[in-house]
Order: structure tokens, then C-alpha cells, then sequence
């Protein structure tokens, strides 16, 4: 018996091992030659950077002769307001339809989750009229406005569902000491939705920074691209140049590797507690 | 916070009026408003500018005219059918592909007893986090001619004669997409299934183990009827998602154009390319208004047939 | 027979040692219970038992045979869960059937017993029902009956009253001892709450940080602690314990003696009931009133004595106190439970001479 569940577990190790490498060779490919000289690119793709074939010209073509730094800061601006906007104005608004009961609560609450099923991209066409209407066709405002409508409505949806789950009582409690409803917001219940912030933040965060499709209709100008776009970009420019595409991919990769790590224990855990309701 | 009160036989009824609660509104109202403005007026618009055309210079109304145009005139009827055909077929893929692999994924790492499940779970939902340009273009270097990535590894398992250039063959570019997309996105359902298996309940699965069950026979008969609603909510999360979001990747590696020969063309790609052009094609956006209100429709036929068909009939066993 | 011996049981989770080396014989048709503080190892044990958890070391025997090395299905057991653990998407008549079926077990047997366990637990009004449309008390029964059909040598019974209200404990508890009556099953029952534990057991064993303080039936754990611990959590409302002094033989508390004992001169432990103390105007404890609670048929009076010590009481009928007022009790000496520095029970004696 218990050999049969030996077996069966090593099967298990196997399969997910194989898997395991399948998921991360492409990573692994990139990161090694970026760090490579063109030839040993070319010459040997599988093998590891020594001494003779390591080189940084990668990075380096990536540093000069494109203006990564600007595209890094504009994506870090317009995901990083996005998610402050999304944090709270969605935590607001959970609030308010968690706590409170109002004439028309229900269909408020429904019609502002409903985004999470109809795609933004759809309004594509009027959203670039009203953009450009509003003045802020290539701006990073226009972008960050738009990923912040697009991320509300998840938002929206986790801080409600686990706001449900805390109790009235400590919030009571505030109100018999006096505080305003809004002190009571941003002192007591801002710091009860710790626990999903981190879930919250990496669902959103993620389709923000690596969205090609916004930056390319709304911002493509210079000064507003963002790295993904950027990324797309070089590669369209330095095809052949593949150092340098490829150092400019393991830039692209980095931040989110970061967060990743930083926060997955928050993300699956938050994924595990909220995400299940159908 | 609000309270009315009356007293029964008082002839005045000493009702306090309700003070409008204006905070309500303050919380709610910033992100109603940027959420209206900016995703739901712009698709209510869309679907208003599908019915207008530019004809001798002005914008004036013309009904349903350009679905006409889009379902029977040659150059766009071929396009928009080409690309609904490929989009349905991606969808069919993932479906048929991602979703079991994702399923199988996580009731491997939903083994209690497994080791090391949490660096599973880290490494495999590392591929959904990194940007499409970085996947598309990664796995075009892979399985490039050139770079000899793929073919070297071919001829490693003696499959060497097997090696075609896929991504640049009509018959072969949307299934090698595809499989790139399954590649990147196997994460997010396998994440949802698994938080689905780890919701069922212990005690349950202890109870079956005492009935005689094994591990295989408890996933068929106790955790896969458990967790049928997540996999509706999967059906419809990889429908929407196949039907939008594929633009990204297909443009990344194939271009505006969803080569060879738009075999890759779906949805958002002849979207895209109605609406601004693309090298010799003219931009026009009332198509493009048009082609976005169709895709809009065939999302909703989708989720209205999850939401009343699929989900009823998938009743939650909550007790 | 289904009789149970566990052998030398030890069982640590890593480096915590959970269980420690228990002993236990348990005879045919028997109902113990095994109760005692969360944490005490009484439900890891019983795991164990159903095979849910092994043991680090140790034997396990169902029926005279070895069973530790056998995965729960094979052993002879069914067992009742605290959350019923019902299956969601089956009926009730699948939930009773569901273990035979899978076994393929001919459907006119799987019928037959699921019919007796239905009459037997009055569940065929809800055959066709799923678990979410039943309440707690009938999912209870279905959960029992499972187990029933199963026609198991030893039940396993996991806190299942836990999460029930109080009304339907006490009609819940009555059912089970019923249901052992009829059907005479050994039965293994674990709980914390001790009034489950005098009403239901034939034999009960207190557990305490993975030990077992006391084997023994229900009078005999409440009439013989064998030390302060078991006293203490044995009846309700638990019993006094007292900072007395031995002297000569005689135990006293402030300089009064409730009884003599062969406890050695100094310090010890004086264990007395709430319900073995009686008002008595010249009663050796004498203290000051200050709290009492009217139940009614029955009265709980605090007293505050002398030297601080607190004592509780519980008298027949309705009394008036006033707090603050003088009270004296008194206690007969066979009802004193001494204990020695290391709470073990001492034997006392009565004033009179004869032991207790």
C-alpha cells in the first residue's frame, strides 16, 4: 500500500518537473543569452555565458540607443497611479456597497461588477474619439484613466465579497465613539482589507504593465510609450540585433519577476480565499 | 445610522426625516464615474457609431448597413468570417487543451501530501505574468529555423525530420499560436481550479477514503462533481479572454496583418486593423465600430448562455 | 469480536510528541469515550484508530487482528464526523449506498441495508433530499447511518454533537445511546464535553496532553479521581479545590478538620463538590457570601473564605443570601478527595475511622 502510493507520487514529482522545465526554458534561454555575444548567440543558444562568450553589449545597445529609462518610468507612472486609483477608489466603493443599504445598492453594485465580463477593448473605437476629444491622446493620462476603469470592476469585486465576510461590530463601535463615516473609512476599514491589498494589486498591476493594446491606439508618441511597447518596438527595429532585443526582454521581465516574488505568497492565497465564486 | 420613528397614536406621525447620507455618494461616486466614462460609454458609443458611415464627406446615420456590408460584401464578409472561424477555433483549442492540462495541473499540486507544491505552483504561474511581446517573441526564436533551438532539440529524440517552420506555415501558424497562448496562460485556470479543490472539504475526502475510496476514484466522483461550477466559470473566463485578448500575441509574432495569409487573423486583430489601417488598408472607423459591436454580441451570446444556461444547471453545493 | 487493543501508541508530528505510549483495551460491544482538554490528542488518536493517521509507534488490533498497516476501508471501521462530512452532490439515499456501491456490492444488499439504517435513524422521509436541504440534526442522522450500513466491527465517533445546538445535544445524546442499546456495536466516542462523556460511556478515558489519566466507568471516575485533574474536569459545576493542611492525620482548613487521611503532615489538596457541600450552622467552613445564582429547582452560592480561598456550592431549592452575610457548610468526610504535591489521590478517611 504504501509502496503503491510511493510510485504514484514519484509519477506525480515527474510530471511536474517536466512541466516545471517546459515553463521555465524560455526564461531561462532569455536570460542566458542576453548575456552573450552575438556570435555565441548564434553559435551555441543552449549553453551558459563563460568567460569567452559573456558580454553585456545587449544591454548595452538596449541603454543607448533606445530611451528604455523614459519607457520604464512611464510604464512604472501609469501602472503605479492606476493602481492607487483602482486600490481606492474600488475600496471605496466596496465599502460603500458592503456597508451601507440604498435604494438601487443592488443594481449599482451589479452594473459596476458587470466590467469584469464585457472587455474595454470593445470601446476601443469611442474611447480614441473621446480621448482625443478630451485632449489627451498620447498623454499618460489618458492611459492611466483607462486601465483604472478597467481594473475597477475586479477590484470592485474581491474588496466587496471580502468586506461582506468582516463584521459591523468594529465599525459600530466607531460610530459610538463618533467618528465620521469617512474617518471610519480611511481608519478602520482601510486597514481591515490588508489581507486581499496584495491580490488586489497583482491581478491589476499585471495586465497593466504588460498591455500592448492601449499604449499602441491611445499613447504610441515617443514620450508616453511604455515598456512593453517599447519592447515591441526595438524588437521591430533590431531584429537581427539580438542581444539587444533580448537584453531588452530581460529588462521587461524584471519588474514583474520582482513583484512576483515579493508577493505570491499574498497572490495565491488571495486567489485561494476569493476567487472560487462562480 | 438612520432611523424613522413614529409614535402609534399621536395624530402627527413625529417622523425624523432622513438625512441624505452624502458619504454613499462620495465613495461611490469617483469610481462610477471614471468607470462610466471611460469602459461603459465608450462601448455604448460603439455600438451607436455602428450605425453611421461617412458618405459624401458627413457622418450620417445608415442602420444596420455595415453589417450588411460586413457578413455579405466580398472584402469584408472574407475577413470577418476568416477571423470568427479562426477565433472559434482558438477557442476550441484552449478549451480542449489549456483547461484539461490545467486541471490535471492542479489536482496534482492539490495532493495534500505533495512536496515542494508552492515552488510548483510559483514556477508555473510564472509564463501568465511575463508580457505577451516577451512570450511571442521568445518562442518565435525557439522555434525559428534559424537559431536552431527547436531543431537542434528534434533531432535530440530522433524527431529531427519532423521540424517544420511553423509559425510561418498557413496550415500550421493558428494551432502554433495557439499553442504559445496555452503555454502562457495554462496559469490562471489552474489556479482556480486548484483554489476550487482546495475548497473541498477535508473531512469529505476523509470520509471517502473510510468508504474505500483511492485517490483516482475520489477525484472522478468527489472533487471533480465539486468543482464543476469553477469549470464554467473557466469556459467563460477562456471565452471571453480568446475572443479579446488573443490580439496581443497574434500581433506580437505575426503582425498587423495575422499572417501567413490572415490564417492567424481573429477577432481583435481584424479589429484592430479595420479600425486604424494597416500598411495598404484604410483605417474606417464606423467598421470598426461595426466589427467591435459584433465581437461585443458574440460575447454576450457567450455569457448569456453561462449566465442562465451553464451556471443554473451547475447548482453550487454549498450547505 | 470486535474488541480494540491499542499497544505502546506513540505519535509525534515532527519533534512534537502528541501522543504518548497509550494502552488501552477496549471490549466487544463496549462504548468508550475519550475525553479530555483540546489539544489532549483524543481526536489524533482516534484517527489513528480509523487509519487516517499513523502512528509513529505502536499496535493497533481490531478483533484480535493487526490492523495498523491497513488503509481505513480495509479495517473494519466506519466513522461519524463533527462536520457530518455528508457528500454534497448526492442524495441522502446515495450517501448511505455510496461506500457499497463503489465497493460493487450486489444493489438488492446495498438496498436492504440502507433500508435498516433508514428505519433504524427515521430517515426515509428524506431519501431522495440533498444534505443542503437538511438541518444539522438530521444531516447528523445521515452521517450515522453511513456509518451504519457500512455494518462496521467498531464506530468512530469524531465530536459529532460539536456543532449542534444545545437542545439538540441533549435529544441527539439520547439517540445514540439508543442506538448503541439496539445495536450493540463497540463504539469509540470522542468528545470534550463531559457531560457527553458520563452519560453515554460504559468506560471512559480522560486524555491529557497525550497521556491517559484514568481509565474507568463513569461513577468510578467521579467517586475515585485518580488525581485533582481528572476531579476537576469530572462533573459539573466542577469541583472545589482548597489549599488545606495536614496534621496528625487530620485535614484541615482554617483550622477546622472535613476528614482525616493518610497523607503525610504539610501542605496538600482538598478536593470537594458543589453538591456534596450543605448549608450546616455549625459546618467547618465558614466564609463569607459573595455571589449566588437561582436556577430555580436549584442555588450556586460563592463563598469567600477566611484565608481567601473561594468555594462554590450548590443547594437543593431556592435560598435567599444576602452577599456579605456569614455562611457556614459542611461537607460528610467520605465525600473529601485529597490530594498529595503531586495532585495523586490520597485515600481518606471519615472522622470515624473507616476509608473512603
Amino acid at each position: 500500500m504504501i509502496m503503491r502510493e510511493r510510485i504514484s507520487s514519484a509519477g506525480i514529482h515527474a510530471v511536474l518537473l517536466a512541466y516545471s522545465a517546459l515553463a521555465l526554458f524560455p526564461l531561462a534561454l532569455i536570460v542566458i543569452n542576453s548575456l552573450k555575444s552575438k556570435r555565441a548567440i548564434f553559435g551555441s543558444p543552449l549553453a551558459i555565458p563563460d568567460a569567452e562568450s559573456f558580454s553585456a553589449e545587449g544591454y548595452a545597445s538596449v541603454l543607448t540607443n533606445s530611451d528604455f529609462p523614459l519607457y520604464f518610468s512611464n510604464s512604472l507612472i501609469v501602472t503605479g497611479v492606476s493602481l492607487v486609483l483602482i486600490l481606492l477608489l474600488g475600496a471605496m466603493a466596496a465599502h460603500a456597497l458592503s456597508e451601507y443599504r440604498f435604494p438601487g445598492d443592488a443594481f449599482i453594485g451589479i452594473y459596476l461588477i458587470l466590467g469584469i465580463m464585457v472587455p474595454i477593448r470593445l470601446g476601443t473605437v469611442a474611447l480614441l474619439e473621446l480621448i482625443v476629444d478630451m485632449g489627451l491622446a498620447n498623454t499618460l493620462t489618458a492611459l492611466i484613466l483607462v486601465y483604472t476603469a478597467q481594473g475597477l470592476p475586479i477590484a470592485i469585486f474581491i474588496f466587496t465579497e471580502f468586506l461582506r465576510s468582516v463584521s459591523r461590530e468594529i465599525k459600530d463601535s466607531a460610530r459610538i465613539d463618533g467618528l465620521s463615516e469617512y474617518r471610519i473609512f480611511f481608519e478602520v476599514v482601510v486597514p481591515l482589507v490588508r489581507p486581499v491589498i496584495a491580490t488586489v494589486a497583482v491581478f491589476s498591476m499585471i495586465p497593466i504593465w504588460n498591455d500592448l493594446w492601449f499604449p499602441l491606439i491611445l499613447s504610441p508618441g515617443e514620450e508616453t510609450r511604455t515598456v512593453t511597447l517599447g519592447v515591441q518596438q526595438f524588437i521591430g527595429q533590431y531584429t537581427v540585433n539580438w542581444g539587444a532585443v533580448l537584453a531588452a526582454l530581460s529588462v521587461a521581465i524584471l519588474p514583474v519577476l520582482v513583484m512576483y516574488m515579493i508577493f505570491s505568497k499574498q497572490l495565491i492565497r488571495g486567489i485561494t480565499a476569493g476567487a472560487v465564486k462562480g | 445610522m438612520s432611523t424613522s420613528a413614529e409614535t402609534p397614536d399621536s395624530g402627527v406621525s413625529l417622523r425624523r426625516r432622513t438625512p441624505i447620507r452624502w458619504y454613499i455618494l462620495v465613495f461611490l461616486a469617483p469610481a462610477t464615474l471614471i468607470y462610466t466614462v471611460f469602459a461603459i460609454y465608450p462601448i455604448a458609443e460603439s455600438l451607436r457609431l455602428s450605425l453611421f458611415q461617412v458618405e459624401s464627406g458627413e457622418r450620417s446615420y445608415v442602420g444596420f448597413a455595415n453589417y450588411a456590408r460586413l457578413m455579405s460584401e466580398p472584402y469584408w464578409a472574407e475577413q470577418f468570417w476568416n477571423a470568427f472561424k479562426n477565433n472559434v477555433l482558438l477557442f476550441l483549442l484552449h478549451m480542449l487543451i489549456q483547461n484539461p492540462i490545467a486541471l490535471a495541473l492542479a489536482a496534482m499540486l492539490s495532493v495534500p501530501t505533495l512536496k515542494g507544491a508552492a515552488t510548483y505552483r510559483t514556477i508555473f504561474f510564472l509564463p501568465t505574468l511575463l508580457s505577451v511581446v516577451v512570450v511571442g517573441f521568445i518562442w518565435q526564436l525557439i522555434l525559428s529555423p534559424l537559431w536552431g533551438v527547436t531543431p537542434a532539440f528534434m533531432n535530440f529524440i530522433g524527431a529531427g525530420s519532423f521540424f517544420r517552420p511553423w509559425l510561418g506555415l498557413e496550415t500550421s501558424a493558428l494551432v502554433t499560436v495557439t499553442l504559445i497562448s496555452i503555454w502562457q496562460y495554462v496559469g490562471i485556470p489552474m489556479m482556480l481550479f486548484y483554489a476550487a479543490l482546495l475548497n473541498v472539504p477535508e473531512e469529505t475526502i476523509e470520509a471517502a477514503r473510510i468508504d474505500g475510496l483511492s485517490g483516482w476514484s475520489i477525484f472522478w466522483k468527489i472533487k471533480l462533481p465539486l468543482i464543476l461550477p469553477t469549470l464554467g466559470l473557466v469556459g467563460i473566463l477562456t471565452y471571453i479572454g480568446n475572443f479579446t485578448a488573443s490580439f496581443d500575441l497574434i500581433y506580437s509574432i505575426q503582425g498587423g496583418l495575422a499572417g501567413p495569409d490572415g490564417s492567424t487573423d481573429v477577432m481583435g486583430t481584424f479589429l484592430f486593423r479595420t479600425f486604424f489601417g494597416f500598411q495598404s488598408q484604410l483605417g474606417d472607423v464606423y467598421m470598426g465600430a461595426t466589427v467591435a459591436s459584433m465581437l461585443f454580441f458574440i460575447i454576450l451570446v457567450g455569457v448569456g448562455t453561462y449566465l442562465f444556461g451553464v451556471q443554473r444547471r451547475l447548482q453550487r453545493y454549498t450547505s | 469480536m470486535a474488541t480494540l487493543d491499542l499497544k505502546g501508541i506513540r505519535k509525534s508530528f515532527g519533534k512534537l510528541e502528541v501522543i504518548r505510549d497509550i494502552d488501552l483495551a477496549v471490549n466487544d460491544g463496549e462504548l468508550v469515550v475519550f475525553v479530555g482538554p483540546s489539544g489532549c490528542g483524543k481526536s489524533t488518536m482516534l484517527r489513528m484508530i480509523a487509519g487516517l493517521e499513523t502512528a509513529t509507534q505502536g499496535e493497533i488490533h481490531i478483533g484480535g487482528q493487526r490492523v495498523d498497516h491497513l488503509p481505513p476501508a480495509d479495517r473494519g471501521i466506519a466513522m461519524v464526523f463533527q462536520s457530518y462530512a455528508l457528500y454534497p452532490h448526492k442524495d441522502v439515499r446515495g450517501n448511505l449506498g455510496f461506500a457499497l456501491k463503489h465497493a460493487k456490492v450486489d444493489p438488492a444488499e446495498i438496498n436492504r441495508r440502507v433500508n435498516i439504517a433508514s428505519d433504524i435513524l427515521g430517515l426515509s422521509e428524506m431519501m431522495e433530499r440533498k444534505p443542503r436541504e437538511l438541518s444539522g440534526g438530521q444531516r447528523q442522522r445521515v452521517a450515522i447511518g453511513r456509518a451504519i450500513v457500512r455494518e462496521p466491527d467498531v464506530f468512530l465517533f469524531d465530536e459529532p454533537l460539536s456543532n449542534l445546538d444545545a437542545a439538540l445535544r441533549v435529544h441527539m445524546r439520547v439517540e445514540i445511546l439508543k442506538l448503541h442499546q439496539r445495536i450493540g456495536n463497540t463504539m469509540i466516542y470522542v468528545t470534550h464535553d463531559q457531560v457527553e462523556a458520563m452519560t453515554l460511556a460504559d468506560r471512559i478515558v480522560v486524555f491529557r496532553d497525550g497521556n491517559i489519566e484514568q481509565v474507568g466507568t463513569p461513577l468510578e471516575l467521579y467517586r475515585q479521581p485518580a488525581n485533582a485533574f481528572v476531579a476537576g474536569f469530572i462533573g459539573s459545576p466542577a469541583m472545589n479545590f482548597l489549599v488545606a493542611e495536614v496534621s496528625g492525620g487530620q485535614v484541615r482548613v482554617a483550622d477546622r478538620t472535613l476528614c482525616t487521611s493518610s497523607a503525610p503532615d504539610g501542605p496538600a489538596k482538598l478536593g470537594l463538590r458543589p453538591e456534596h457541600l450543605e448549608l450546616d450552622d455549625n459546618g467547618p467552613l465558614e466564609g463569607k457570601v459573595s455571589v449566588f445564582e437561582h436556577l430555580g429547582g436549584e442555588s450556586f452560592v460563592h463563598l469567600t473564605l477566611a484565608d481567601e480561598q473561594t468555594l462554590v456550592a450548590k443547594l437543593d431549592g431556592a435560598h435567599e443570601f444576602v452577599p456579605g452575610a456569614t455562611c457556614r457548610l459542611a461537607i460528610a468526610p467520605e465525600q473529601c478527595h485529597v490530594f498529595d504535591a503531586d495532585d495523586q489521590r490520597i485515600t481518606t478517611r471519615a472522622i470515624s475511622g473507616e476509608a473512603a
